[in-house]
């Protein structure tokens, strides 16, 4: 395609010209097309419900209004769920992040006896597993299942954040541990002391994985606490009405007149639990942002 | 080769590493081993009241819940979906993220390239729920936006039913995994063309050469391994589609042409409680992965030399 208008081309500025453009020209429509569906559901957000039936709302919001994220927040339902998420996020991420880090110090240890057991333990885990049903009844029989811990506990290790951190753990100098092991600390303290306060790349980039898949996690509550009212999460709320709301076909104006004593209608107030799901990884994910293209390269080069 | 005396020495030294480790190796154990043989139960009749221990014992009925599967009234649509979901996506969105790579690196304005590569990274850490709530906002017959300009407009008179028709499915799942997932899979292939050695620009300016023959004759090749390998990956991945996306965008009104193996083996297993049925389904679709993996990594190893293992 580009070979062809190469050849008529004998200047060379020409074809940088026309790379140029084309690169701008792709680039400024990618950017649009991942930007705007998320500024859309904004200010859709902030627009008054019934009046956004009207339709015509491309750029700003027409009829300025908090009234979804009031209605939203008001629903014990819904708070529960913020609840529940905050939490499983909080305690499974920094579960997942202490014990895969500590195991993974272990296996990263310079002349580790048994090392090649240990390694073909984690690639067998790596690559096979048993299946969504023998692992679900596994976890029945543990007395997992619609309990807070399932949650938690069945993410605590990941064998491939592992393989990243044994490779970053290696290239920390040996000498910073033997000193310290010099001055009398057990392994356990230079872990927490030494080992981790180094590893601050690699603590964001596992965090931000962990943090992100279990505040998405919609699957978890699907399948190991359906049965619990009180373990409902913030994803599978959200699955539960977008599915309702993708299959009402019902008119614009049957929607207006279902909706005529109130300002919110069921996609308004979807648009705001959308906004409060996605808020945290927003304000997140640009700071860790240098840490995860780092932590992802690591696992690239040497996984 | 050590004495055992001496090895026994070295133990102590590095014992407090594997209480580390086992603590590791005890919980794969726990929650990967242990299921790992739950699969058993794919050959017997397993009922939910033996508890635990009746996953391991009887009564055998051999390879029955395989033939019951292939043998469901289901067996040929969820094969078709899976398998034209995952080659659809194989053909349009795998060859995206390396032409995404080489366009941001062809890019002048540095600050609107980081601009892009940090938004194309943001739809990866969004959840699929959110992507349906989205394409909610614009494909839904009667509140979507895109629906609603398109007939102000007068380009259509009814709106496009892409979220509830069978005829859209497969557009629709393929094109939000490319939204979804572009910017994220370019990471790695920027990464691979980052590490070229510069010279040989140089050297192929020097020479005469333009922009599209510099990319053509020096960054595919260079990048051709990292290529090679992705590609087996996503070979491996070909009998089995987005489990996520499928129980995201699917719904009564495409189940014809949404419905995977994964959605099947959840339904039937944890909903229904045919456990052993679900289990035999979900280990058909592991094997045959498996061996696409295998025949994969084995074409590529003799074509081009890269190889998974």
């Amino acid at each position: 395609m580009f070979g062809k208008k190469n050849k008529n081309m004998i200047r060379p500025t020409m074809e940088d010209h026309i790379v140029d453009t084309f690169s701008w020209v792709f680039c400024i429509l990618l950017f649009i097309v991942t930007v705007y569906p998320f500024y859309y559901v904004i200010i859709m957000s902030l627009n008054d419900g019934v009046d956004a039936l009207r339709g015509g709302i491309y750029f700003w919001p027409r009829k300025f209004t908090l009234d979804n994220y009031t209605q939203f927040l008001n629903d014990a339902k819904w708070i529960t769920a913020i609840g529940v998420t905050v939490a499983k996020t909080i305690v499974g991420t920094t579960l997942t992040v202490l014990f895969t880090c500590m195991v993974a110090y272990g296996l990263s240890h310079e002349g580790l006896l048994f090392r090649k057991f240990y390694n073909i333990i984690l690639l067998i885990c790596m690559y096979f597993s048993g299946g969504l049903i023998p692992y679900y009844l596994v976890l029945r029989a543990y007395g997992l299942l619609n309990t807070f811990w399932v949650y938690v506990i069945p993410t605590m290790f990941s064998t491939y954040y592992c393989m990243l951190a044994i490779s970053f753990f290696r290239d920390i100098p040996a000498d910073l541990k033997e000193s310290a092991r010099l001055d009398g600390a057990n392994e356990l303290t230079i872990f927490l002391r030494i080992i981790l306060p180094l590893s601050k790349a690699l603590l964001a980039t596992l965090a931000l994985f962990a943090a992100v898949g279990q505040w998405n996690a919609w699957s978890d509550t699907a399948f190991y606490a359906p049965g619990n009212k009180s373990l409902r999460t913030l994803g599978y709320l959200m699955r539960e009405v977008i599915i309702q709301n993708q299959v009402d076909t019902s008119s614009r104006q049957a929607m207006m007149h279902a909706s005529q004593h109130s300002t919110v209608t069921a996609t308004s107030v979807q648009m705001a639990a959308m906004i409060i799901a996605v808020l945290p990884i927003m304000c997140v994910y640009p700071f860790l942002q240098k840490y995860f293209v780092k932590g992802i390269m690591l696992g690239a080069v040497k996984g | 080769m050590k004495r055992p005396s001496s090895t026994l020495r070295e133990f102590r030294r590095q014992y407090s590493m594997h209480i580390f480790v086992w603590c590791g190796m005890l919980f794969l154990l726990l929650f990967s081993l242990i299921p790992m043989l739950g699969i058993v139960i794919a050959f017997n009749n397993y009922k939910i009241k033996t508890g635990f221990a009746g996953m391991l014992q009887g009564p055998w009925v051999g390879f029955k819940n395989f033939a019951d599967f292939l043998n469901h009234r289901k067996f040929g649509v969820l094969v078709r979906n899976t398998l034209s979901i995952s080659v659809l996506k194989l053909i349009f969105a795998f060859p995206l993220p390396i032409f995404f790579a080489i366009i941001i690196t062809e890019m002048k304005g540095k600050i609107f390239k980081r601009l892009v590569q940090t938004a194309s990274y943001l739809p990866h850490f969004i959840s699929w729920t959110i992507v349906a709530g989205i394409l909610h906002a614009f494909f839904s017959t009667n509140t979507g936006m895109l629906n609603e300009l398109l007939i102000n407009l007068g380009v259509i008179t009814d709106p496009i039913p892409v979220l509830i028709s069978e005829e859209w499915y497969y557009t629709l799942a393929v094109v939000s995994e490319m939204w979804k997932e572009t910017g994220w899979n370019a990471i790695i292939y920027l990464a691979a063309i980052a590490g070229i050695d510069p010279t040989l620009y140089e050297s192929a300016q020097i020479d005469g050469a333009g922009r599209i023959k510099r990319i053509w004759h020096i960054t595919l090749p260079c990048i051709l391994p990292t290529i090679s390998v992705l590609l087996i990956m996503q070979i491996g991945y070909l009998f089995g589609a987005n489990f996520d996306q499928a129980m995201l965008l699917g719904n009564n009104l495409n189940l014809a042409r949404s419905e995977i193996i994964e959605v099947f083996v959840y339904n039937l297993g944890l909903n229904q409680g045919r456990y052993s049925l679900a289990a035999a389904a979900g280990l058909f679709q592991s094997v045959i992965s498996l061996i696409l993996v295998i025949v994969a990594n084995n074409v590529s190893r003799k074509l081009s030399g890269a190889s998974l293992f």
